[in-house]
């Protein structure tokens, strides 16, 4: 699977290349690029940080600790670290993926794993100003107080769900 | 972006401080094993963001704004679901857009539902997740997570429509 996830990434580059040749012509089609790579360039030091800090996390946090606070027995305790945990880590996709695959890699459970990259979603406080800023401090408030459930609640669900699975699940994360 | 990179930068720091003064060899380690990861998604990562760029200068903006009116019911909150996990880019794009459709008349509900739904489920994130993570783990988190944006979209009609 992990072979075939750059030729899938790569097709839909392509599709999407031939899609602003054909709407703007060469130019779109370089817009595009350079976009990218404009965003890439953003977010390098910040790209830099998170992998040493996904590094540092397989080194420094034995498996014992993480099986311990969160792994798959750890309940609520754990499901509940994670999501203040997500609250709190700054960054993009880019930022927070690999540190929790890191987690994975470590022992984490899966429920732990859900909880942690939902409350990042939907609980972030590093969007919060922006949030209020650009959609109203009305629209933020309700966002936040209905979506307040979620993360723990889908922990709790993909664990109790599929939460056997995680052995699988973490050799899919290696293939 | 700055405070989230000085946040990283600052944390990053400190963990290579303290695997420093353990002087048993934990810095170098960590540094190795997290260059060998980023080698390991380099050319994926190059790929997203160039996904990111194209998504960005293609945003079919007049699409979504016909889509999800102020009585748009059960359907509106669907199809916003399925817009949000479509919507290009982090907070500085997506907000933004979000913002211009309900000051042109998208209903609170759509509108939550779009916020949530971009915010769980969008697909340029799934393309970092798959790699890191695993098709597994993105088929349990996203497909359990599908259903939530909805709704959220509803329970706000609810309570504050």
């Amino acid at each position: 699977m992990r072979d075939r996830i750059p030729l899938l990434l790569g097709l839909v580059t392509l599709v999407l290349v031939v899609i602003a040749w054909r709407t703007g012509g060469f130019n779109l089609a370089l817009a595009g690029l350079s976009d990218g790579v404009m965003t890439l360039l953003l977010v390098t030091p910040l790209l830099i940080a998170a992998f040493l800090i996904a590094g540092l996390v397989q080194t420094l946090v034995g498996a014992e600790l993480v099986e311990r606070w969160l792994g798959s027995s750890s309940g609520w305790r754990g499901i509940l670290l994670a999501c203040v945990g997500g609250a709190l880590i700054p960054g993009g996709p880019y930022a927070y993926y690999p540190i929790a695959a890191a987690l994975l890699q470590a022992g984490a459970g899966l429920g732990v794993l859900v909880a942690f990259i939902t409350a990042k979603n939907l609980w972030t406080i590093s969007r919060l100003p922006l949030e209020v800023a650009l959609l109203g401090p009305n629209i933020t408030w309700m966002r936040y107080v209905i979506t307040l459930i979620i993360p723990p609640l889908l922990g709790f669900l993909a664990e109790a769900l599929f939460g056997r699975y995680i052995l699988n699940i973490r050799k899919a994360a290696t293939q | 972006m700055i405070i989230a990179t000085v946040t990283l930068v600052v944390l990053a720091l400190a963990m290579a401080a303290y695997a420093w003064r353990r002087h048993d060899g934990s810095l170098r380690r960590g540094i190795d094993s997290g260059w060998l990861t980023l080698k390991r998604n380099l050319a994926l990562l190059l790929l997203a963001f160039a996904i990111v760029g194209y998504v960005d200068v293609l945003s079919p903006t007049h699409l979504i704004q016909t889509w999800i009116g102020p009585h748009s019911g059960w359907p509106g909150l669907v199809i916003a679901d399925a817009v949000g996990m479509l919507l290009p880019g982090g907070p500085y794009v997506v907000f933004p857009l979000i913002a211009v459709l309900y000051k042109a008349g998208a209903g609170i509900g759509p509108t939550i539902t779009l916020v949530t739904s971009w915010a769980m489920l969008a697909l340029i994130s799934v393309a970092f997740e798959l790699p890191f993570m695993g098709w597994r783990f993105t088929a349990v988190r996203w497909g359990l997570g599908l259903v939530f944006p909805i709704l959220v979209g509803a329970a706000v009609r609810v309570f504050f429509g």
